[in-house]
């Protein structure tokens, strides 16, 4: 049997494909392919879906995070506080500002560790940047109140967590701004890069708008430099038939984690991380912590299950963050978790079956 | 808004023409499950570089990024002056102050509304780190002296080849004759996808090498980060789509020709008309033309439904945006000029010839009067 990670092959079969290309062929039919009207209905329709008042389309989830924090006037001379166990565009996006990349570890859930980010706030500190890393929101009431306590601004790394909420809010209701990513792998995706921010801030959405369209306020008339980072017309269209359909494959996906759950609870060589009721995971990536990585990986591959590692090398370790001036043993836990985390197949389109096999083979390997 | 009988542009009607191979070719991107760079961007790229005559092309979101990209592997930053044309659009400038740079203006001829070259030496200081002449319109600006100039002072040339897929200079397609060339292939563009799109072409390795990893997160592999980066990778859905339309790029470019040159004929003498300087190939992005009495002339061409333009009534160092940069417009006569004359007249290849003689009619009878 293969477990394969890449669903997209399951989700865009021929029907599902050709409905989606019969309202390509309207939009091409009308060439209104610069924000054109299915870009318009995307932000009304997530808005509301978040429950939040604007949203504004980008080119990508790391355009949405410039956007972010740029919106608040985050820049040179700032510092932001993130974690070293994300996807490169979190530190990437910080550093395209001009700001600079202040880390705090995590904790058992992979999250940002709320409590340690009180002792990472200088007078340069600007903003907080909690990721919802895999899909999974960190304790956001604690980070707002440490927000608060240090007059900053939260933005919201949401990229995969469409269909995420905490306490019932949604991911990217809780900050100032929030950045989600569509790339193919993310819970709400289209056929190729796309980005949205998400904000209550009247003025921060107006300036969003200018700055994603080269600051024109009208075809002649710019009033900011700007840049192009639309989100494609084409790639709404497909977003506007998935959102519908996000939360219900979300539903799928946590029953699926629970049942992968349950399945390796008695494998001591396994850490489940903690599971709080009150936080809808939206598992983006489905994480658990192994022992024998390489030698479960390689079996793992053999017996056809695709797994993954998400990532090996934290941020604050690549050659990238040299100039950071952080080392091996900054941030322990993340750096633990690095050495021996696991992602394995969750995705909506998987079958009980397919689940099953996936646990049996794993307890198979750890004899159990 | 009233209907149009000839409207300025009607993309619609070209995508119509190539529309079973766009779909076709989108389907293959979507059966392949690749979305993101793969097969079709490489494929594209290629060619692009072929058609172009550099070593390499890389493919990037589009052409505000493939500008700030250059710049940025230029070190490009605060304290540095770039020097470009004032009557661009606002990104041949704004990828410089986005950049922390200042960006400084040389007035243009008004034979080809291009950088003058004899202009080009007075505005370099010891601050400058880049030039960006502007291919307008599609006719190419005078590279060889401005190349000069910049070899002299050790100056990299960058070139915003935005509305310029095709044009030749001298045998030589733009793109190819500076350190890099950068397009656009936004919809309104000769060679464009189904939204936006850019691509950089260049004969420099480093460049291109450096240049894979920027556009794609600054990643050596899928774990690994070189450097801090932003996503500006061409969408592959665009780059199959730009495949089909580069089969169809020199047919259009020959049509787009052939209705400037009827244009040209027909208005010569009675407004400046764009010309084609020698050794050149005008692609005709724009059909541009210099008219007096300008808000009368475009009232007169409304009213017998046709929809000119103006490509832009506001010359960047008028605009709100560039309040901070202490230019002021009577550093650029000519631009000044231009800003009160130019007309871009509709010019596409699915026009008929009753929309072209309307078009034709309306700016005569506007003079004859």
């Amino acid at each position: 049997m293969k477990v394969p990670y890449n669903y997209l092959d399951r989700q865009f079969d021929a029907a599902e494909t050709e409905a989606i290309l019969d309202k390509l062929r309207l939009l091409v039919q009308t060439g209104e392919f610069t924000i054109g009207p299915p870009v318009l209905e995307f932000e009304r329709r997530l808005s509301a879906m978040i429950g939040v008042r604007h949203v504004v389309g980008t080119n990508t989830g790391t355009d949405a995070l410039i956007l972010a924090l740029k919106a608040l006037g985050i820049g040179p001379g700032d510092e932001v506080i993130t974690q070293v166990n994300t996807f490169y565009a979190t530190v990437g996006a910080i550093v395209a500002v001009g700001a600079r990349p202040v880390f705090v570890d995590v904790d058992d859930q992979y999250a940002i560790d709320a409590t340690k980010i009180d002792a990472a706030v200088t007078p340069r500190t600007k903003a907080l940047l909690p990721v919802y890393w895999g899909g999974l929101p960190p304790d956001m009431p604690a980070i707002m109140a440490a927000a608060r306590r240090h007059r900053l601004y939260v933005v919201e790394d949401a990229c995969p967590a469409v269909g995420a909420a905490y306490d019932g809010v949604a991911a990217g209701a809780f900050g100032h701004t929030a950045g989600f990513s569509m790339h193919p792998l993310k819970p709400l995706h289209v056929w190729g890069d796309g980005g949205a921010v998400a904000t209550n801030d009247d003025k921060a959405a107006e300036w969003l708008s200018l700055y994603r369209n080269h600051g024109m306020v009208n075809r002649d008339e710019i009033a900011i430099w700007g840049v192009n980072q639309r989100l494609q017309t084409v790639q709404a269209v497909v977003a506007n038939h998935i959102l519908d359909k996000v939360n219900p494959w979300v539903d799928r996906r946590i029953a699926i984690a629970e049942r992968i759950d349950a399945g390796l609870s008695d494998v001591l060589e396994i850490i489940v991380p903690p599971r709080p009721k009150n936080r809808r995971n939206a598992y983006q990536l489905y994480m658990v912590r192994v022992q024998r990585r390489p030698e479960l990986l390689r079996y793992l591959a053999g017996e056809g299950v695709e797994a993954k590692v998400h990532y090996p090398i934290p941020l604050h370790l690549q050659e990238a963050a040299r100039e950071l001036k952080y080392g091996r043993g900054d941030f322990p836990v993340a750096e633990a978790q690095a050495a021996d985390i696991v992602t394995l197949p969750g995705h909506q389109f998987l079958t009980d079956a397919e689940v099953d096999y996936m646990i049996d083979r794993i307890r198979r390997f750890y004899r159990r | 808004m009233t209907q149009m009988t000839v409207p300025y542009v009607a993309l619609g009607l070209r995508a119509r023409r190539v529309k079973r191979e766009l779909m076709a070719a989108i389907e293959r991107v979507i059966d392949s499950g690749m979305y993101i760079l793969g097969p079709d961007v490489a494929e594209f790229e290629t060619r692009f570089a072929a058609y172009c005559g550099t070593r390499y092309a890389v493919g990037v979101a589009d052409g505000t990024s493939a500008l700030i990209l250059v710049l940025r592997s230029l070190g490009v930053g605060p304290g540095d002056e770039v020097i470009t044309a004032p009557n661009s659009f606002a990104a041949s400038a704004s990828s410089a102050a986005l950049l922390g740079a200042t960006p400084r203006f040389v007035d243009v001829r008004r034979e080809d509304m291009n950088m003058d070259p004899a202009l080009l030496e007075a505005a370099i200081t010891p601050r400058t780190k880049a030039i960006v002449p502007v291919h307008l319109t599609g006719a190419p600006a005078d590279m060889e002296p401005i190349l000069k100039v910049a070899e002299r002072h050790g100056i990299a040339v960058v070139e915003d080849a935005a509305q310029s897929v095709g044009t030749t200079y001298n045998g030589r397609r733009t793109g190819s004759m500076g350190y890099a060339g950068c397009f656009s292939l936004h919809p309104l563009k000769n060679l464009h996808g189904i939204g936006d799109a850019g691509v950089i072409t260049t004969s420099d390795e480093r460049l291109y090498r450096w240049l894979l990893k920027a556009r794609n997160h600054g990643l050596r592999n899928r774990d690994e980060v070189e450097f801090w980066s932003t996503n500006s990778r061409l969408d592959t859905l665009q780059a199959a789509v730009l495949n089909v339309m580069l089969d169809h790029l020199d047919g259009w470019i020959a049509e787009r020709r052939a209705i400037a040159a009827e244009y040209g004929a027909a208005l010569a003498g009675v407004v400046g008309v764009p010309r084609e300087t020698p050794g050149s190939l005008h692609t005709y992005q724009t059909f541009m033309i210099h008219a007096e009495n300008r808000p009368a002339l475009l009232e007169h061409l409304k009213a017998r439904g046709v929809d000119a333009k103006v490509h832009y009534p506001l010359a960047i160092p008028m605009q709100d945006a560039a309040r901070g940069l202490d230019v002021k417009m009577d550093d650029f006569p000519v631009t000044r000029w231009l800003v009160d004359r130019i007309v871009s007249l509709p010019l596409y290849a699915e026009m008929t010839a009753a929309q072209r003689a309307t078009v034709i009619d309306g700016v005569r009878s506007f003079y004859r009067r």
